[in-house]
């Protein structure tokens, strides 16, 4: 119950105005996935945010690329018809209702079961505010992808990304935006006429650091998108102060840092204020990202003549090139298993999201794009968003690993670029 | 109103969990990395750094309104500085430089461009220079900026061969301000430049 009580809190958070919505659509559907039924939720009292909860949830794990989710012509109560769904070669079926019980606040019951050992594997009631509807089936998204594939979702979870839109007063007006997964909810947490880039959000998804150039260059700051606190500005000196990584402990941050024109890898500790230099080399080092344990990092040099992804072990202190396929690979970060890299791979003139096996060095291209930028996993691993062009516009996309399923993000009128996927909520 | 009520609830419930939220991690990050390593090095900036914004307090945060409003300031009259540059441009000498894709190298040309600025501002020793680098779409935005940094460097060290470095402030935008639009060549060669920009 006091969980409940917190998810109804922090979703009142989310619930203020939506600035800007970002149309969602399943670009290249694939085969390959679990085929399951999720039945419009029966509706007792006034409550038609029944048929919110089965949609919501229906297209959540159709988006993962795992599930081939249909909906049924009628409600289902208790009796289920399993040779019905077996004839029709469903593996699972999902069903509930909601109950109104006060003006504000409803019942949601939720059944998930299995159709060959006609066995239930989840069932659950849940009291929930009104505001709490689109949060409780992210939740249950969760629970469900769990029950059937043995795996963590990432259907609770946010993005974080930069919108561009040209203002006939104002001229070019960036836009750093939060958002759940599924691309609803979105909020404005800065505006401004200076560019935003990398956004990223803290360990502990209280906190984004991200560039912005408001100052006349490239400066880090951090900013606390659900208070109302000052931002924190962290150091620079002479030249650029740029690429925020956060360290999977929360603590500090890696950042590109120029000084005398050396652009070199530093890492900021937020309590203690003490910068610790990681890299030292006359060559361009920038687009740090931490691995998973916080003892590696990944990034892009140029040291070698050609732009190429480094791995600097921090415990020794030995860096050891990743990279071997190719003239341009850039921009690395690590799977949440810390096995596999995602990458921006030049190929002939195409800019394209691949994956690196760190340990046999097999990369694989992901896309048939030209203009791929900032791939992040989800926090589950099993989806990858990523920036790309569509028809001369920006747009975010994601990438099912699991069937290479692809949804695009798109908003009317606006360029969308630099994602960035939250972790788990605690 | 609504907004700042929502604000508040969620300022308490904040503060209310607070006591699970808070890392003392301390310096735990030191620890980890290797003291033989030659690259580290450790500078304790707690004195040294200012560290609030103190600019974008609020929520949304909005940075709008000064660049918005510059245009029109500037068309009450010119400078001195824009008067003296006026006459450099009227010599023809180009306040652009063009690069070649991942590329921060001068060629003679261009050297030849840097060094009709070079003159200028020794005949002006009141003027001072901001070099601003640009990179184009292509490749990563944050590789993209290291590198629109080393092409205005590449200039300013041309500029240092005359004892002009102290005049010279260098700024990247790496690929996020571009002059070009269009996904081709075109654009990109355009977009792949240094600005010369006097104050």
């Amino acid at each position: 119950m006091k969980i409940l009580k917190t998810l109804a809190l922090l979703l009142t958070l989310v619930s203020t105005v939506a600035y800007a919505l970002l149309e969602v659509t399943i670009v290249k559907s694939e085969e390959n996935a679990f085929p399951i039924v999720i039945a419009p939720f029966e509706v007792i009292g006034d409550a038609d945010q029944g048929a919110d909860i089965a949609n919501i949830i229906r297209d959540n794990l159709n988006r993962s690329g795992q599930f081939n989710a249909l909906s049924s012509n009628e409600v289902i109560t208790n009796k289920i018809d399993f040779s019905y769904w077996k004839a029709r070669n469903k593996d699972a079926i999902v069903f509930g209702k909601i109950e109104k019980v006060s003006s504000k606040v409803f019942n949601v019951y939720i059944y998930v079961y299995d159709i060959y050992t006609k066995k239930r594997l989840y069932g659950k009631k849940i009291a929930v505010h009104n505001s709490g509807i689109r949060r409780i089936s992210h939740y249950l998204s969760d629970k469900i992808y769990n029950v059937l594939l043995g795996q963590k979702g990432s259907f609770d979870t946010r993005l974080t990304y930069v919108t561009v839109t040209n203002d006939e007063k104002l001229g070019r007006v960036y836009q750093l935006e939060i958002s759940d997964a599924d691309g609803h909810n979105a909020q404005t947490v800065v505006k401004s006429s200076y560019p935003i880039l990398s956004p990223a959000w803290s360990p502990d998804q209280k906190k984004i650091a991200y560039v912005s150039f408001k100052n006349g260059r490239s400066e880090v700051f951090i900013k606390y998108p659900f208070m109302r606190v000052k931002s924190i500005k962290l150091p620079r000196f002479d030249g650029i102060a740029s690429a925020p990584s956060w360290h999977p402990g929360g603590q500090g941050l890696a950042l590109t840092i120029s000084r005398e024109g050396n652009k070199d890898l530093y890492f900021y500790n937020l309590e203690s204020k003490k910068l610790i230099r990681l890299t030292k080399d006359v060559a361009i080092d920038t687009e740090a990202n931490f691995s998973p344990d916080g003892k590696s990092i990944a990034f892009t040099s140029n040291r070698s003549g050609q732009v190429q992804i480094y791995i600097k072990d921090l415990t020794n202190g030995t860096i050891k090139r990743a990279t071997f396929e190719g003239s341009y690979n850039a921009k690395p970060v690590f799977s949440p298993d810390g096995k596999t890299l995602a990458l921006i791979h030049r190929i002939g003139k195409d800019y394209r999201v691949a994956l690196l096996d760190i340990k046999t060095r097999d990369l694989t291209v992901m896309t048939q794009n030209k203009l791929d930028e900032s791939p992040y996993f989800s926090p589950n691993g099993g989806m990858i968003i990523f920036a790309t062009n569509r028809n001369n516009k920006g747009v975010l996309s994601v990438i099912s690993l699991h069937n290479n399923q692809i949804v695009e993000l798109a908003q009317k009128g606006a360029e969308v670029r630099e994602p960035n996927w939250s972790n788990y909520s605690k | 109103m609504t907004k700042k009520i929502i604000l508040l609830t969620s300022v308490l419930f904040l503060s209310s969990c607070a006591g699970t939220s808070i890392q003392d991690l301390g310096d735990k990050f030191l620890d980890l990395i290797n003291p033989s390593d030659p690259a580290v090095e450790v500078e304790d900036l707690s004195d040294s750094v200012l560290m609030l914004d103190d600019e974008s307090g609020s929520f949304s945060g909005e940075d709008l309104g000064d660049a918005g409003m510059n245009a029109g300031e500037e068309s009450s009259g010119k400078t001195e500085a824009e008067i003296v540059v006026g006459t450099l441009a009227d010599a023809g000498v180009s306040f652009v430089l063009y690069f070649s894709y991942d590329d921060a190298e001068i060629d003679e040309e261009a050297t030849q461009v840097i060094i009709d600025h070079a003159n200028f501002m020794k005949n002006n020793p009141a003027i001072s220079l901001r070099l601003e680098g640009h990179a184009d779409e292509r490749g990563t935005r944050e590789y993209n900026l290291a590198l629109g940094e080393n092409r205005a460097l590449s200039v300013k060290e041309v500029l240092g061969l005359y004892g002009l470095e102290n005049r010279v402030e260098v700024v990247s935008f790496g690929e996020e301000q571009p002059i070009a639009f269009t996904h081709d060549e075109d654009s990109w060669q355009k977009n792949r430049r240094v600005e010369f920009i006097y104050q």
